[in-house]
């Protein structure tokens, strides 16, 4: 690990909030994310000295409404929720226990979590419902991170749910894909946490179940509603990501011996290593650009331009890359195309399909 | 009063036309005794019509008088259990002045445990903390140092007892009104939403139909919640000091005694 602390230079690590753990499963190839990550190199200063700040963090407005609707959603011990999972899960009318996490202190949150969970799990009966402000831990890569699920809800039968709570709108039963895919790969970092828990504890980590509960408010209302999602799909790209980051070794064996990715702040913690030496150590580490990188990584604006400036197939999408074979260029691509490039060996197919769609293209023009 | 302004100016109307007929029919006596009554309904018209001009201000502002110590504790006093700060302002709302904000109950609780550290028991009630059952302060939730140790402490149950209890005291109130403002309709709505049987859809609650529904799902909890309770209100009165028993104990301290 202590490669990784040369590439992460003297600040802290970053820690990792459950956005970001979940952001790993949506591009699990790229390696100069990988190892930025499992290093716990603060990505967003990083892209802010280059001068390539990520576009996205939200506005204020959006996380007011968030905090808003999550109030509504959990105030008088959660009886909105409560009437939700009454109809959702038919949970029965005794359940109704209700234990607010935060009122030990920050400081003990952890640990009361750790022994509310645990006697929940061994007693299964007359204990809480609903855990609100609950404080999860993860080790990713060596770092523990430490996670703050919406609610956690106990529910008849033994089974512990994770209850995500979310302020986009479900209008006429549907919601948008991408957001309910962003909130599922999230809940799934609790779900994987909580069941880490639990084998900690020595319970069965199935007890967790994988199907959560999503609340998101209705019709343009602020009336919430709930729906189930199940996240195994999430839960699994998770475990091989994060699998992968504790084998980051592989990664790091073909770097050079004196690459670090160091600020060099000064102690203030300005950054006064000059930008480009930065961006050329960031180079010697492949990244796998792609265009959905923009609504999760911190370092998208950088990968971008870098895959535009050397006119990477990237730019176009992952599955017209795919489609492309082994032409990483846009220039080889249209070369090929145009027949000035002689196919290499192996790329005989591919060059005879790109021909064949610029015929068409010519013709349809004509 | 608009009906007998209407009233007022149909009989104008015929008073004139009568005159109109006596003058023709020259009956110079009825045509006198008529102008006569033609004039005092038309007073009595100006009269009318400045009687129902702007009404005098019946509640829109009404400033209240009381300070926001004294407002949160009516609140609380309806209410008999303890409380956020929200519900507070909402119920503040909907039956009393309407100018507390969430903002100024921020320090109360602060303030409260100040004046009781530096003169103990000098005011009649202090607006204190509920109790959890590690005995630290439940965050955000207010009590009155009036009610019993019991009503002070929070088992597991407890949120939701407190919930029902509170719209079963809102209903009540609701039912001893005889207009009911239409703002603490609203939150009985809301409240009586969540729970079962107590509404139809959006439908505005029916007091009398809360009460019974919430009480119903109250039978259920209360044996259960009591006993919790008062397991939690005596480790209080046997672990903590004066100050503690009102605004909780630091959790550091809370651990060593509780575990």
């Amino acid at each position: 690990m202590n490669r990784l602390e040369e590439l992460r230079g003297p600040m802290p690590s970053h820690p990792h909030d459950a956005r970001a753990i979940a952001a790993l499963a949506a591009n699990p190839g790229c390696a100069r994310r990988a190892l930025m990550d499992a290093a716990g190199v603060d990505k967003d200063r990083v892209a802010r000295h280059l001068g390539f700040p990520a576009p996205f963090g939200q506005s204020q407005f959006a996380i007011t409404r968030g905090n808003v609707f999550e109030a509504l959603v959990k105030e008088n011990g959660c009886a909105e929720l409560l009437r939700l999972l009454r109809e959702l899960l038919g949970l029965p009318i005794a359940q109704v226990g209700y234990q607010d996490v935060e009122s030990v202190g920050s400081h003990l949150r952890h640990s009361h979590t750790r022994a509310l969970i645990d006697r929940a799990a061994r007693e299964d009966d007359g204990t809480a419902v609903f855990y609100d402000h609950p404080l999860f831990s993860l080790e990713i890569a060596g770092h523990t991170s430490y996670l703050e699920p919406d609610v956690v809800a106990f529910q008849i039968g033994g089974r512990f749910r994770i209850v995500e709570i979310k302020s986009f709108g479900l209008i006429d039963g549907q919601a948008e894909p991408e957001k309910v895919a962003a909130a599922a790969r999230q809940a799934a970092v609790y779900v994987l946490a909580l069941r880490t828990l639990m084998a900690d504890l020595g319970h069965d980590p199935e007890r967790v179940s994988h199907d959560v509960v999503l609340v998101c408010p209705e019709n343009f209302a602020n009336r919430p509603a709930a729906a189930l999602v199940d996240v195994r799909k999430q839960l699994a790209v998770l475990k091989r990501q994060l699998a992968r980051m504790t084998r980051v070794d592989r990664l790091l064996e073909g770097l050079p011996r004196d690459l670090t990715f160091d600020l060099v702040p000064d102690p203030d913690g300005v950054p006064t290593r000059p930008a480009d030496e930065l961006a050329g150590a960031l180079r010697q580490v492949p990244a796998r650009y792609a265009p959905d990188c923009l609504s999760t990584c911190d370092m998208c604006m950088f990968c971008r331009d870098e895959a535009r400036c050397d006119g990477s197939t990237d730019l176009l999408g992952r599955q017209i890359r795919d489609q492309l074979g082994g032409v990483s260029r846009m220039t080889e691509a249209l070369g090929l195309a145009e027949g000035t490039l002689e196919p290499a060996e192996g790329q005989e197919e591919i060059a005879r399909l790109l021909r064949l769609a610029d015929r068409l293209r010519e013709e349809a023009l004509n | 009063m608009s009906e007998s302004l209407d009233a007022l100016e149909r009989r104008i109307a015929e008073l004139r036309a009568e005159v109109r007929r006596a003058v023709k029919a020259k009956e110079n006596s009825l045509a006198r005794s008529l102008r006569g009554d033609l004039r005092r309904a038309e007073k009595a018209w100006d009269e009318a019509i400045t009687a129902e001009e702007p009404p005098p201000k019946l509640r829109e502002p009404e400033a209240s008088l009381l300070p926001i110590r004294e407002q949160v504790h009516q609140a609380l006093a309806l209410l008999g259990v303890p409380t956020s700060a929200k519900l507070i302002v909402a119920v503040n709302d909907a039956f009393f002045s309407r100018e507390l904000r969430g903002s100024q109950l921020t320090s109360l609780r602060r303030d409260e445990e100040r004046s009781f550290r530096s003169d103990p028991y000098a005011r009649p009630y202090y607006l204190c903390a509920a109790l959890t059952d590690r005995l630290s302060p439940a965050r955000g939730l207010l009590a009155d140092s009036s009610w019993a140790p019991e009503l002070r402490v929070l088992g597991p149950l407890s949120p939701r007892v407190d919930f029902l209890t509170s719209t079963m005291r809102i209903a009540e109130h609701l039912t001893r009104l005889a207009e009911p403002p239409m703002g603490a309709l609203r939150l009985l709505s809301r409240m009586a939403q969540n729970i079962p049987g107590a509404v139809e859809g959006f439908a505005p609650a029916d007091p009398a139909t809360a009460i019974r529904a919430a009480g119903a799902e109250l039978e259920v909890h209360r044996a259960a919640d009591t006993a919790q309770r008062t397991e939690v209100a005596a480790r209080v009165a046997r672990q903590l000091p004066d100050v503690e028993r009102l605004f909780g104990a630091a959790t550091m301290s809370t651990l060593r005694g509780a575990c």
